[in-house]
């Protein structure tokens, strides 16, 4: 809601800075966002009179303007289309800078000299005309300063409204909160005393309300001899600074009305109704009208209408037709002062689309009583104009809503506000703001609210109030005395939380990408058709097609960050996210969410360290399986197995792939991604993966923390080479000695693999390091030696292989 | 014996003071204190000693060479101390260390973790609920009938006519209350969606919801919790303010702005020259709230908060774009 200070002083004497107002108004409740000066320090900016208007001898486009500034006489170029002569315009004079930061100095344009500059309302930051210079009106006089003239000094404030305040949807509405904290009264413009009995005796129209419900009232007055033409600069100044485009007196009247009451208006040329009728219904199915901004919409039987005899002319409460428009031609007005249900309208503007400065107030509420004093304010200001009104006219009331009598507890209030007040504490406070008080017993006050505050409805509302009146600030701090619990933890959250550190640890970075994706993401995973993953949650109102369905997969955002990181010369890359993949589940309301793991690297191992400690150290396979070992190992997951998979991943490399399983479970998967859909995404480098389903990782049964003694005795450790076919898998090899069931046996690892060199082709060398101990004494050569033999027997035996020499 | 030890003496103390490096250093320990050196030698005759001189002769010979040894150490430091710290291992150390690879949280993560844990402290409980919503949680339950205004302040992401992406943690305090008695301590951390995109919106953002119904919870008892939270959140110098706002779910309602901490409360760009920061919205929970869950609004009364991560994140870290979050760029990501 926007209006100016000055507009504010017609209803209120505001004895207080802008920057106070400010912040009492924020403090209110009604948040102020902005206070602008509209005058921008304009300084040499005169009213000029344009005496003659001549052509420029060397440009076509351009005039020779003659004016006058009070009594000086001055040439200026220029090339508005509008220039004539008698017209009074803005002048720049030499030294004026304009809001747009124009400097205005003398000097020649295509050799001739200009004085100044004649100015459009955009150049002076009034509007955003543009199309001429501005045309003021005849009454100013020449020579004056243009800020005096146009009565420029003004402030704007921009406020905030929540929807529980319709009633601040009006500069009188703003004026009234400001008479509450300022201890001044508020100055209406019509005096609700003088307010004409309308009765609907001998007025020349009807009005038929069809649908009481939608329409609770609906007052009208009939006006002739109109003179449809510019308003008054004081009308066109309260529009043009709140933004709103002046059209005509009539327009602006009843656009100025709706700002000052809150009340919406709407003039009809009387002529142009059929039957002089006004008719308030639904839409009839397959009706249209061609709103005022031009367009044809489509009715539905859901959508009240203004009607004539035969047609709609309006959508009510939110915009008029154009074939009942007021124009230069008009001479009879039918004005429209109504109230119509919040729902209603609401649900008409948003099937239309069409959300106007009317239909906003009317969703929220205005104030029922508030129709027939609006209506006498423009009555009264288009007379002042010159036009007529017939004596009476027709204010159709049917269902309004009396302001409810709510019961406040002086108790209640001050248990729920946490500090102590009393009744006539009470009582003050909601009379100060127009509210009818009475106390009904020691705890008890019977309230009434005025009409206007159609948002209280309850004796919360009335709690909220008297806090708001208090301030907010001026309520003390106090801490809750609660009983003491244990809150329970959410341990899949933990258990993320853990895995996180895990990650953070390895040197991974934490990405959060948007949860919703491109569906074309799966087409560049080449994933099949039947592919699960391409079942998705679709959005039907996404912002952009690239994020038009919920992910199902973590990859491909991570895969586009690895991207944008290279394409910004960060090559070396680990980063994981944990976050929700979401899976349409048949038969529910909401799909499934299932939190997932998903880890990237590509690059050097080390990034981030000197280049010379790290020389050629490549991400690879192994140091996404290492991730995957870790976490298991961090994690006591003893059941899922590390596994070599035949099953096809359309993203992975062939034959670079390791499966995490437990018992028949697949619960993620870890390699390299093909170079074919890295092509896809825009990676020129390998990319290694690591894919979780976490909720299946969780589920399983972690391994508990125990202690086990520290061995006594010392451990020996004994190398085992052998020559084994290439397609034997090392890790198959430590397998099958830690599961040789040897007492002694304590630890393997491969210490040495390599082919070549004295090796016959299709064979490789696999060095193994094998550690022995004994719980209860220190072993001999001669123990460890028979241990050694068995464990190089089954080795030899099993994996066909031949003893090397060590 | 004596003097041959007294002519070592003499000899050795001649020849370290001539030594000039620490090569020339390791010849003399060779030459007069290692296993085969002369001083060895000479003690080795030492059972050749009659046997009644042995001890005094015996103590000179450790006198002796405790002297040498020192004398020696002496004079390593003294070459040590000479020669630049760089030259002394053959390891430059001016070189950058090696470092092993260290991963960070996500800056919104590491912000959430800081707000859930000044709640956990205050023993709230933490409860996450689905990013798809259904319109009956998000809106409904929460006092926001269909063709209620609010809901224009929820651009929303719809799915079909009755599910949509939260647009708030809010939801939260419907399906907890509706399976759970007073008292109740919850915060609800999680991604929520709005249709907005521009240099202040992304369309996925965080907040944390939290809320506490007992009996006799009191506007003043919100400002308490609140004020707690800030002062841990920031500092305990950070001045707060509660204004009337109106939320659909919560009456009173209250936003909660905190002095600028970019500029102190002077005015800045950031605060849009007021001094004030808003970070929080709040109230105590609406009876209708209640009624819709079973809860009597006569017995039970509670507050209820919410809170953008991202927000608080640009304010403590200065970030100034809050589209950096989702780009993940590690040039951003390694600076918290």
């Amino acid at each position: 809601m926007k209006f100016t200070l000055d507009w504010l002083k017609q209803y209120v004497d505001v004895k207080m800075t802008v920057a106070e107002l400010a912040d009492r108004l924020t403090m209110a409740g009604l948040e102020v966002d902005a206070v602008e000066n509209l005058s921008h320090e304009l300084n040499k900016v005169h009213v000029a009179e344009i005496l003659e208007v001549r052509s420029h001898p060397d440009a076509d486009r351009l005039v020779l303007c003659d004016v006058a500034v009070g009594d000086e006489k001055k040439q200026i170029v220029c090339g508005a289309p509008n220039a004539k002569a008698g017209m009074l315009s803005p002048l720049a004079l030499p030294g004026a800078v304009l809001p747009g930061g124009v400097k205005i100095k003398k000097g020649k344009i295509r050799g001739q000299v200009s004085e100044g500059m004649l100015c459009s309302a955009r150049d002076l930051g009034i509007s955003e005309d543009h199309l001429g210079i501005m045309e003021l009106p005849q009454d100013l006089t020449s020579g004056e300063d243009i800020v005096q003239a146009l009565n420029l000094k003004d402030i704007l404030i921009d406020v905030d409204l929540t929807p529980n305040r319709p009633d601040c949807a009006s500069v009188i509405g703003i004026g009234r909160e400001v008479a509450g904290f300022c201890n001044s009264r508020l100055k209406q413009p019509v005096d609700s005393s003088e307010l004409p009995r309308l009765t609907g005796q001998g007025v020349p129209f009807s009005v038929d309300v069809q649908s009481v419900k939608d329409c609770p009232r609906y007052a009208a007055r009939l006006l002739t001899g109109v003179k449809v033409g510019p308003s008054p600069w004081w009308l066109q100044k309260c529009l043009l600074a709140i933004g709103l485009r002046p059209i005509n007196n009539i327009v602006d009247i009843t656009n100025f009305v709706m700002l000052e009451t809150g009340q919406p208006l709407h003039a009809f040329d009387f002529k142009k109704l059929t039957g002089g009728k006004i008719v308030v219904r639904k839409a009839a199915s397959g009706e249209t009208i061609t709103t005022l901004d031009g367009q044809e919409r489509e009715l539905d039987p859901d959508m009240l209408m203004i009607c004539d005899a035969e047609k709609p002319v309006a959508v009510a409460g939110v915009m008029g037709g154009a074939n009942s428009e007021v124009d230069s031609e008009t001479t009879e007005i039918l004005l429209e002062s109504a109230c119509f249900d919040p729902i209603s309208i609401r649900r008409t503007s948003r099937r239309l689309k069409l959300n106007t400065d009317a239909s906003f107030r009317f969703e929220r509420g205005v104030d029922p009583q508030g129709a027939p004093l609006a209506l006498e304010r423009v009555v009264r200001l288009i007379v002042d104009g010159g036009a007529q009104v017939v004596a009476d006219g027709i204010d159709a009331c049917y269902d309004i809503k009396e302001p409810p009598v709510l019961h406040l507890r002086i108790q209640r209030t001050c248990d729920l506000l946490g500090m102590n007040f009393t009744g006539e504490e009470l009582t003050a406070f909601l009379s100060g703001i127009e509210f009818d008080v009475k106390q009904l017993d020691d705890d008890t006050l019977s309230v009434t609210p005025p009409s206007f505050r159609v948002d209280i409805e309850r004796e919360i509302d009335l709690v909220e109030e008297i806090a708001r009146l208090k301030g907010y600030n001026e309520i003390p701090t106090s801490l809750p005395v609660v009983p003491m619990s244990f809150p329970e933890h959410d341990e899949a959250r933990d258990l993320r939380k853990q895995l996180a550190d895990i990650m953070t640890s390895l040197g991974f970075y934490e990405a959060i990408n948007y949860s919703f994706v491109a569906e074309k993401h799966f087409d560049m995973l080449d994933l099949p058709e039947n592919d699960p993953l391409r079942q998705t949650v679709r959005l039907m109102n996404p912002l952009a097609e690239d994020q038009n369905v919920m992910r199902t997969t973590l990859l491909p955002g991570l895969l586009e960050n690895v991207r944008r990181n290279v394409n910004h010369q960060v090559a070396d890359i680990k980063l994981f996210e944990i976050g929700k993949v979401f899976h349409p589940h048949a038969g529910n309301l909401l799909p499934d969410e299932k939190f997932r793991l998903t880890a990237v690297l590509s690059g050097r191992r080390a990034p981030g360290s000197p280049v010379i400690h790290f020389k050629n150290q490549e991400t690879d396979f192994l140091d996404a399986k290492g991730v995957a070992e870790t976490i298991l190992r961090e994690l006591q997951l003893i059941q899922i197995e590390l596994l070599p998979t035949d099953s096809i991943i359309s993203y992975g490399a062939a034959g670079n792939i390791v499966e995490l399983r437990t018992n028949d479970h697949v619960i993620g998967h870890c390699g390299q991604i093909s170079a074919k859909i890295l092509k896809t995404f825009g990676i020129r480098q390998d990319v290694f993966y690591l894919d979780l389903d976490f909720d299946a990782l969780s589920s399983l049964e972690q391994g508990r923390k125990a202690f086990s003694p520290l061995p006594r005795y010392p451990a020996v450790k004994w190398d085992l080479a052998v020559l084994v076919a290439d397609t034997v898998g090392g890790g198959e090899i430590l397998k099958s000695i830690k599961e040789a069931d040897e007492p002694l046996f304590e630890h393997a690892e491969i210490f040495d693999l390599f082919h070549g060199d004295h090796i016959e082709s299709g064979r490789k060398s696999v060095a193994i390091s094998i550690t022995y101990r004994s719980k209860e004494c220190t072993l001999d050569d001669e123990t460890v030696g028979k241990a050694h033999q068995k464990m190089t027997d089954m080795v030899l035996s099993r994996f066909k292989g031949q003893l090397r020499e060590v | 014996m004596e003097n041959e030890l007294l002519g070592l003496k003499d000899e050795a103390a001649k020849s370290l003071a001539a030594v000039e490096s620490k090569s020339g250093l390791e010849d003399f320990r060779v030459k007069y204190l290692g296993r085969k050196g002369l001083f060895s030698a000479v003690m080795r005759k030492l059972g050749q000693v009659p046997k009644e001189d042995r001890p005094r002769v015996g103590k000179l010979a450790n006198q002796i060479k405790q002297d040498l040894e020192g004398d020696f150490t002496a004079q390593l430091a003294a070459l040590d101390s000479q020669t630049p710290a760089t030259q002394l291992t053959g390891i430059d150390l001016t070189l950058p260390g090696r470092h092993v690879p260290f991963g960070k949280l996500h800056p919104v993560t590491q912000i959430m973790d800081e707000v859930c844990g000044i709640f956990e402290g205050l023993g709230f409980a933490v409860a996450e609920g689905p990013d798809v919503e259904t319109d009956f949680y998000n809106f409904e339950a929460l006092n926001i009938p269909p063709h209620h205004p609010a809901r224009d302040m929820h651009d929303t992401f719809y799915v079909d006519d009755k599910v949509l992406l939260r647009t708030h943690t809010s939801p939260m305090q419907a399906r907890i209350m509706e399976n759970e008695r007073p008292p109740l301590r919850v915060i609800a951390p999680g991604k929520v969606y709005r249709c907005d995109s521009d240099i202040t919106h992304t369309p996925m953002f965080h907040q944390v919801e939290g809320f506490l119904v007992d009996r006799k919870i009191s506007f003043a008892d919100l400002k308490g919790v609140l004020s707690v939270f800030v002062a841990k959140m920031f500092d305990s110098k950070t001045a707060i303010r509660f204004r009337p706002s109106f939320f659909p779910f919560t009456e009173p309602s209250a936003e909660i702005d905190i002095s600028c901490v970019i500029c102190h409360g002077k005015g800045c760009r950031v605060c849009k020259h007021t001094g004030w920061l808003e970070i929080l919205g709040a109230g105590l929970i609406d009876p209708e709230v209640f009624n819709r869950v079973g809860y009597d609004p006569e017995e039970y009364s509670g507050f209820a908060f919410g809170l953008g991560i991202e927000r608080i994140a640009m304010l403590k870290y200065g970030i100034n774009d809050i589209r950096l979050y989702y780009e993940n760029d590690l040039r951003f990501l390694t600076q918290f």
